[in-house]
């Protein structure tokens, strides 16, 4: 009777382990039938998107917008895209995930660095004679806290794709394929350095915004010249490296031929190459780094010009992790051909510096978004369950490029550029409708899509230099018999002995506090009453060319962030009005002479200001209970869609719930 | 008809795989036929006591030292037994290499994807005076540049269709005008191709190409098209590997199993 009674608890035992297997299995199944495919734009902005609907141009957006829902999404505080997806990846303000501008200060060096990652050499080095032998390898560090929404859903067994949404460099790990978008370097460790080549005498040779202008001699028809890479960080004093290459111009005609690490191929004047493999050789044998660049011949006659891109991070042997698993960049290379990986690919520095005009500017902006419209096309069928996220960034590069050409406000508005490229914005636009087209063709019951932006647009016209400012109202003194001249360094002959406060980053305000700065005199607790006054006066500056308000809002860290690092960013965030924007060289610490200037930068259309002013777009197949949603509460709203609950530290709720 | 045409092995790693079998085996063969196998086990069991008595003898000096000496003498001796053999080896490999190369070790111009040919001449007034003719169904897309520095003029081509081409060389010689022609090999598949078309340079042409040598008298030294290498899929993990080294790694394999196999002593 014994022997039978343990048989048959042990087949009821079976019997229930079998049954609870099943349900989860079942239970598995649902959550992972459950499709939600997040399209992020960066830029869209609500009232552009709203015109162009009416007009006609978006009928795939205008058609979401009328059978789901359209809501303005609150922006980040500041309205900065390395900000705004931290927010939207994490479910927290810049308190909690620690990113408050794209530039970050050390306080006791006054050194600058990118808020979002950071790539150090090896920590222990020995030289020996002109080499420097590497003790262990370099790292690179995501400096974005709090665990992103795909961790979560890797920890819950929900399938997804993220691909290039910023803030994500190196990759974290994760089980499902992503790609590091803003943020990643190219291979000089830059947000994107060009070259330009040219034997103009004229030209102002050296280091320019976002790039480098080599003289070159056209000798007997042939250009000899060098390559720039990365610096070589195996040598003393770390000099860049270099490769040769030659450029052979015909006498007559507008065409040349490049050799490039025996890669020989013919550009006519006018002509980008395709992307081309390039090896950086720091160390006979064993140090080699790989990368990828495009070029393009600008002139032949009577002057040589050849722009060269930067040098991307080669995604076929990636010389930093770029994606999860490391195989995926190599093998949608493999797919859909080599494509930027630089973080920021469209090269507006070059169109900033006269490099490329707008024509050529567009090319390059094209091949862009065409890239991104190729990795989608490859990717989205493969999509069958759980999340597919995939970021668009081509609003933004040109929202603030291209802005001028439809504003005849804009100090660099130009007619006849206007006449040519006026559309060309709007063309972009109607790429993204397409986009969305595609998606919705593919929707089923099952599926809930959401398309949004970080933050919208506004133009701008005027720069507000806010240190210049600062030290017109006392907030910043300079020292005794310095020259009084900016020289475009950060904070030249600042005299911190007597300096309260100063401006850093897009919109970041910071009191010169003691104890956290290296050299502080504001006591703490004075620290309130401080920032209460510069408030009040910065929220009184009128513009003197028209009587505007130049500062329509002053955040105070303390009242806007909560969570652990937020006494690391500024102690204010400065918003402005809509036309205006911080100048240049203010955001780098510099003091220029005029607190306010005209913006006669092609850089015409801006987001760094009020966040009041600048909402990003919500979108969605479903109902939006939410009347104000949040870029924090996207992660809980992907999360709660799979019935996950949301982290405590997050501060939004799922827009599908009513508040 | 070959292989290839006979569509037998459309994949060149099948082709490399079963050349590197068939060849691993015909070269123990020929190895066992042309060696003498008898004075080479002779010399390999001498080595192997050889190599036994330093083992054995580690506390004795003298004879580790005697047994070294043995050992570099009977691998002298070993060598030597094998160079001939290996030279008749060696010989056919390397000129089955070079002839397979030309399929293998490259791929046809693609349809619709520009290439470069590149005309060489003798001196740089000739420059001035050459041009090229065209078959229809290839176009220049492109000016022609010309590189005094080299002596060269090179050309942008487009293919619009698959096929054998001529393209057609006129350089005005010192007396006359001449015109030397470069066959150009558009496919999506395996094809043979001649990357070089040389006058004189007995050696390179052996080796660089499968056309006929340019006139002696010609003022073009050489046309070359830039036919892209190949690099062959190994079909895991994205990873390729040029045919050469596949080939190296795979016959010697096969070579060790045959030898094995056979009996025959290497």
């Amino acid at each position: 009777m014994g022997k039978h009674l343990r048989l048959v608890c042990l087949l009821a035992l079976c019997a229930a382990c079998a049954c609870s297997l099943l349900s989860c299995q079942r239970a598995q199944g649902a959550a992972s039938a459950k499709k939600m495919i997040i399209l992020g734009v960066d830029g869209l902005d609500p009232d552009l998107l709203t015109k162009f609907m009416a007009d006609g141009k978006m009928p795939n957006f205008a058609r979401l917008a009328s059978e789901g829902s359209f809501r303005r999404l609150t922006t980040s505080i500041p309205p900065q895209s390395p900000v705004a997806w931290s927010n939207l990846i994490t479910g927290m303000n810049a308190g909690g995930h620690g990113v408050f501008d794209f530039i970050h200060r050390d306080p006791k060096t006054f050194q600058l660095y990118f808020s979002t990652s950071k790539v150090e050499g090896p920590k222990h080095s020995f030289q020996i004679g002109k080499w420097v032998i590497p003790l262990g390898s370099g790292s690179a560090e995501q400096l974005r806290h709090g665990a992103a929404f795909w961790e979560i859903l890797d920890q819950n067994h929900v399938h997804n794709f993220v691909y290039r949404i910023p803030a994500n460099f190196p990759p974290i790990d994760a089980k499902g394929k992503t790609l590091s978008g803003m943020g990643t370097p190219d291979l000089r460790g830059t947000y994107g350095t060009f070259t330009f080549y040219t034997d103009d005498p004229t030209a102002a040779v050296g280091a320019v915004e976002g790039g480098e202008v080599v003289q070159v001699e056209v000798k007997n028809n042939r250009v000899a010249t060098n390559l720039i890479g990365p610096d070589n960080t195996f040598m003393k004093n770390a000099p860049p490296s270099t490769e040769p290459f030659t450029v052979d111009v015909d006498p007559l005609e507008a065409v040349a031929r490049i050799d490039l690490q025996g890669q020989k191929f013919i550009l006519k004047e006018g002509e980008w190459s395709g992307w081309l493999p390039v090896q950086f050789q720091l160390m006979p044998v064993i140090g080699n780094v790989k990368g990828i660049c495009r070029l393009y011949l600008k002139q032949t006659h009577p002057r040589f010009q050849l722009y060269v891109s930067p040098i991307n991070i080669d995604p076929e042997n990636p010389a930093l992790p770029i994606s999860t698993p490391s195989s995926f960049s190599r093998d949608l290379a493999k797919e859909i051909g080599e494509y930027h990986t630089q973080g920021i690919a469209e090269d507006t520095k070059a169109l900033m510096s006269a490099v490329l005009d707008d024509k050529e500017y567009l090319q390059q902006s094209h091949a862009v978004l065409a890239e991104h419209r190729r990795a989608f096309d490859a990717e989205f069928p493969k999509f069958h369950d759980g999340v597919f996220f995939f970021y668009f960034s081509s609003l933004d590069l040109n929202g603030h490029m291209l802005w001028r050409l439809t504003d005849p406000q804009s100090p660099t508005y130009n007619a006849e550029a206007a006449a040519q490229y006026g559309n060309s914005l709007e063309e972009f636009y109607a790429q993204i409708d397409q986009v969305l087209g595609e998606v919705l063709a593919k929707m089923d019951e099952n599926t809930t899509l959401l398309v949004l932006s970080d933050h919208g647009f506004a133009p701008y016209h005027r720069s507000f230099n806010l240190n210049t400012w600062l030290w017109n109202n006392g907030y910043i003194a300079r020292k005794e018999g310095g020259s009084g001249v900016d020289s475009g360094e950060p904070f030249t002959d600042v005299d911190w002995s007597r300096t309260r406060a100063y401006g850093l980053g897009l919109n970041g305000l910071y009191l010169n506090i003691k104890g956290r700065e290296k050299e502080g005199i504001v006591d703490p607790s004075q620290s309130d009453a401080l920032l209460g006054e510069i408030r009040g006066k910065l929220l009184d500056v009128r513009d003197p060319k028209d009587n505007s308000q130049v500062i329509t809002r002053v955040d105070l860290a303390s009242e806007v962030y909560q969570g652990p690092y937020t006494h690391n960013g500024p102690d204010a965030l400065v918003g402005y009005n809509r036309g205006y924007r911080a100048g240049w060289k203010t955001i780098l610490g510099a003091i220029p002479a005029d607190v306010l200037e005209d913006n006669t930068n092609p850089w015409s259309g801006d987001h760094c200001m009020d966040y009041t002013k600048v909402p990003g777009v919500l979108l969605s197949n479903r109902k939006i209970l939410a009347e104000t949603p949040a870029l924090t509460d996207i992660a809980p709203t992907i999360l709660a869609e799979y019935g996950i609950a949301k982290l405590p530290e997050m501060k939004g709720q799922s827009v599908f719930q009513a508040r | 008809m070959s292989l290839f045409a006979l569509g037998l092995f459309t994949s060149p790693l099948a082709i490399v795989v079963m050349l590197s079998v068939v060849i691993g085996l015909l070269m123990i063969l020929l190895f066992g036929y042309t060696s003498d196998q008898k004075a080479i086990g002779i010399a390999k069991d001498q080595l192997k006591a050889h190599l036994l008595a330093v083992r054995l003898y580690r506390d004795q000096l003298h004879v580790v030292m005697g047994s070294y000496g043995k050992v570099l003498r009977g691998t002298g001796r070993y060598l030597k037994l094998a160079f001939k053999p290996l030279l008749y080896v060696i010989i056919p490999i390397t000129l089955l290499i070079v002839q397979l190369d030309r399929s293998l070790g490259l791929t046809a111009i693609q349809t619709n994807k520009p290439f470069l040919l590149t005309a060489r001449v003798n001196n740089p007034q000739a420059l001035d005076s050459i041009s090229i003719d065209l078959p229809p169904e290839i176009t220049a897309s492109a000016p022609p540049v010309h590189v005094a520095a080299d002596n060269e003029v090179v050309w942008r081509l487009v293919a619009s269709q698959p096929g054998a081409y001529e393209a057609r060389i006129n350089a005005g010689g010192p007396n006359a005008t001449e015109a030397v022609t470069k066959t150009v090999r558009v496919s999506s598949e395996l094809a043979r191709v001649s990357p070089e078309r040389l006058r004189d340079h007995f050696w390179a042409r052996m080796f660089s190409s499968g056309e006929s040598a340019l006139p002696d008298n010609s003022a073009v030294e050489s046309i070359s098209v830039d036919y892209p290498e190949r690099n062959i899929p190994l079909g895991f993990a994205g990873y390729e590997m040029n045919w050469i080294w596949l080939f190296f790694i795979l016959s010697m394999i096969a070579g060790f199993i045959f030898k094995e196999l056979l009996g025959i002593q290497v």
